[in-house]
């Protein structure tokens, strides 16, 4: 708008007139359709009905399905909420900033990468070696895995995609199949018993040396990831206060020495659960 | 046996009442005509200014109609390709059809008088908006001896009916009974008659040129090339007539009156349906108007910008034709239809008979209007005169639009320090310079 006045009303005119000779960019909908490629699936998308709760169940069909294998995913159950990683790691809706920070060079903590990788891998890679490195041997090495660490960590059903050359899909959708297979260490929880014969029996004292020691209240989890909840019945023949881990009755655990004992469980919990 | 009565089909029943009405009808309209009309066209006859009077309105109201419906379709499409997109295109071809669905669609709506308002006035404000524009065509040269009237002082008619609009405004604020419309109608009125005054006076320069007000006269008096046009002896007064205009048509940069996204319409805020409509039909009429005033006043009205070879005398003498001439007028179309339709047929492989015979029938027609319109245009100096004055014209029209794709409103003190310390005192430069050379060089 400097020099002569009205000289900037003249560009804009000039503007809007060449703006007249140029094609418009409508696409006049129904009677036309936009050029779009015949591969284009459109965007990627998780879809959550109607009570709010993620519809994918991680089945790998669609991983499978995919062309130029674009997908991968990993189901993460973090503190009993389900959440899913879907998707090009570029794509991964929660990770995309990191993503972009990464490729500039910034270090930026992967938690799901961090999450694979705290396993020691030397059990899988021997039990690869002995099943010869065969995917035909799929169901026995994960098995063997299992019964190695006690779960399906992620990182070793990646480490067995990697070697034996089977699709992560296809090895994390054998290991989905069967009941019998775990891909997180079994939850772990605190009970006490809260029925009239233990409270009389200093179950209340109990229960707040646990809560202390567990860093949690009762019917919360703890910040080590450690449940802390009550016994919807007294287990038959336990002497009164019951305090039960993951379902067991610890008949050592009494109200002098539950705090520590709670503080060392919490303490010792595998560092994988600290992470989330 | 049981007789079964068939009541007849609703085609056959509209055919039936059909015949009986052109039959009822048309011995009613036989009668009358064979009794009233010696009567009636010995009356017409005795006062042919009324016939006249009656035919300009007739002609003035009726061109208003198609003419808002261009300016209203222009609008749309214009704007539409400035900003990329296709406009209207669903409505007839490249849906031109659109405005007359708009007019259509106000018409359709209910016609709501809300409460409190003083009715007479309330009623009469969009006819007083509309009339004043539809008065001032009437003293707007088209073409040579195509103008409703010509007065001697014209352009003092234009300014006085002009002026005339506030009236309008204001009694539309008045009678909405709503605080706000009457503010609306304030602040149109204030912005209406700052620009009459710089309107006026820019244009005060060509009348002392031209000697005259009456706008045949200026007309006239531009005629030869493009370079005998005002624009050259008056760009200053140009530039503010054109300005003021806007300001007068109520258009997009200089549309405080109305800022229909900022200000919800002002002084018709209370208006809907057609009442609503009348004020918009007045400001697309009005648009028009204002460029055909632009166009004649310095833009030579209905001349030629160059040496155009037109209109040149063709000698016809279709009575020297005797038979032929019947012969072309009966057979010419049907044996051209049939010979085209032979032709399509032949080129063209997937015609059939039907199809080929109403193309033909098209075409033949579409030549015949044309050939009558070329015929027109070369013979008579009035369609000649008619088709310069519409380009330019719309073309100032196009730069209305333009304008309004391109500019934001501005704001309303803006607006008026425009008026009064811009265009007002450039108008008066205007006038003394022009009154200065006028007296030194040709005095």
């Amino acid at each position: 708008m400097s020099g002569l006045p009205g000289l900037g009303i003249l560009k804009g005119m000039a503007f809007t007139l060449r703006r007249f000779f140029q094609p418009a960019g409508t696409i006049r909908y129904p009677e036309v359709t936009a050029d779009i490629s015949p591969h284009n699936r459109g965007r990627l998308q998780l879809l959550y009905d109607e009570h709010g709760t993620l519809k994918c169940e991680t089945c790998f069909q669609c991983a499978q399905a995919c062309p130029i294998e674009c997908i991968e995913m990993g189901g993460v159950d973090t503190r009993r909420k389900y959440a899913v990683y879907w998707g090009a790691a570029e794509t991964y809706a929660e990770r995309r900033e990191e993503s972009a920070l990464r490729r500039s060079g910034v270090e930026v903590p992967d938690d799901p990468s961090r999450h694979w990788a705290q396993v020691d891998l030397g059990p899988v890679r021997r039990i690869l070696e002995q099943h010869d490195y065969d995917p035909h041997a799929l169901l026995s090495m994960l098995e063997a895995t299992q019964a190695a660490y006690g779960h399906l960590p992620v990182a070793a059903l990646r480490e067995i995609s990697s070697v034996t050359g089977a699709w992560y899909a296809l090895v994390y959708g054998t290991a989905s199949s069967y009941r019998h297979f775990r891909f997180e260490q079994p939850a772990r929880a605190v009970a006490v018993c809260r029925c009239p014969a233990c409270l009389v029996a200093g179950g209340g004292r109990l229960a707040e040396a646990l809560g202390a020691g567990l860093g949690a209240e009762l019917g919360r989890i703890g910040p080590t990831g450690i449940g802390f909840e009550w016994l919807a019945t007294h287990p038959d023949g336990a002497a009164s206060p019951v305090v039960a881990l993951d379902g067991e009755v610890q008949p050592e655990v009494d109200p002098v020495n539950a705090g520590d004992w709670a503080r060392a469980l919490a303490g010792t919990h595998p560092a994988s659960r600290t992470v989330h | 046996m049981t007789a079964v009565t068939r009541r007849p089909t609703l085609p056959a029943r509209a055919l039936l009442a059909g015949v009986l009405l052109l039959l009822v009808g048309g011995l009613v309209i036989t009668l009358a005509a064979v009794l009233l009309l010696p009567p009636l066209v010995d009356f017409l006859a005795a006062n042919t200014p009324l016939v006249r009077f009656a035919v300009a309105a007739l002609v003035l109201l009726l061109i208003t109609i198609p003419v808002a419906f261009i300016v209203i379709y222009m609008e749309l499409k214009v704007i539409a390709r400035m900003n990329l997109r296709v406009g209207p295109d669903r409505v007839g071809p490249f849906g031109a059809a659109q405005s007359v669905v708009h007019g259509l669609k106000v018409l359709a709506k209910e016609d709501f008088t809300p409460f409190g308002v003083d009715v007479a006035v309330y009623t009469l404000a969009p006819v007083a908006v509309f009339l004043t524009t539809l008065m001032t065509i009437l003293v707007v040269p088209f073409a040579p001896g195509l103008y409703g009237q010509d007065f001697n002082i014209g352009l003092l008619y234009v300014f006085a009916i002009g002026g005339l609009n506030v009236v309008g405004l204001m009694m539309a604020g008045w009678g909405s009974f709503n605080k706000y419309s009457l503010l609306g109608a304030l602040r149109a009125a204030a912005q209406a008659i700052s620009y009459e005054i710089p309107l006026a006076l820019a244009v005060v320069g060509v009348i002392i040129l031209a000697g005259t007000m009456s706008l045949n006269s200026i007309v006239e008096q531009q005629a030869g090339t493009v370079f005998d046009w005002n624009l050259w002896r008056q760009p200053l007064g140009l530039v503010i007539f054109f300005i003021a205009a806007i300001a007068e048509a109520n258009r997009t940069p200089l549309d405080m009156t109305e800022a229909d996204q900022e200000l919800v319409a002002g002084f018709a805020t209370e208006y809907s349906g057609m009442r609503f409509g009348f004020f918009f039909f007045a400001e697309y009429v009005n648009v028009f108007v204002v460029s055909c005033l632009v166009t004649v006043l310095f833009f030579g009205g209905w001349n030629a910008p160059f040496d155009w070879p037109f209109p040149v005398a063709i000698d016809l003498d279709p009575a020297g034709y005797e038979a032929w001439l019947a012969f072309l007028l009966v057979a010419g179309p049907i044996v051209g239809t049939v010979a085209l339709a032979a032709l399509l047929r032949f080129f063209v492989d997937w015609m059939r008979w039907p199809g080929a015979l109403l193309i033909a029938f098209l075409l033949v027609n579409l030549l015949a209007v044309g050939a009558l319109v070329g015929l027109a245009f070369v013979t008579f100096d009035w369609v000649v005169g008619l088709t310069w004055m519409m380009v330019k014209s719309f073309a100032f029209v196009f730069t209305f639009v333009w304008l309004r794709a391109t500019l934001p409103r501005v704001r309303v003190d803006q607006l008026m320090g425009v008026a009064w310390k811009w265009l007002l005192p450039a108008a008066l430069v205007n006038i003394f310079v022009t009154a200065a050379a006028v007296v030194l060089v040709w005095g």
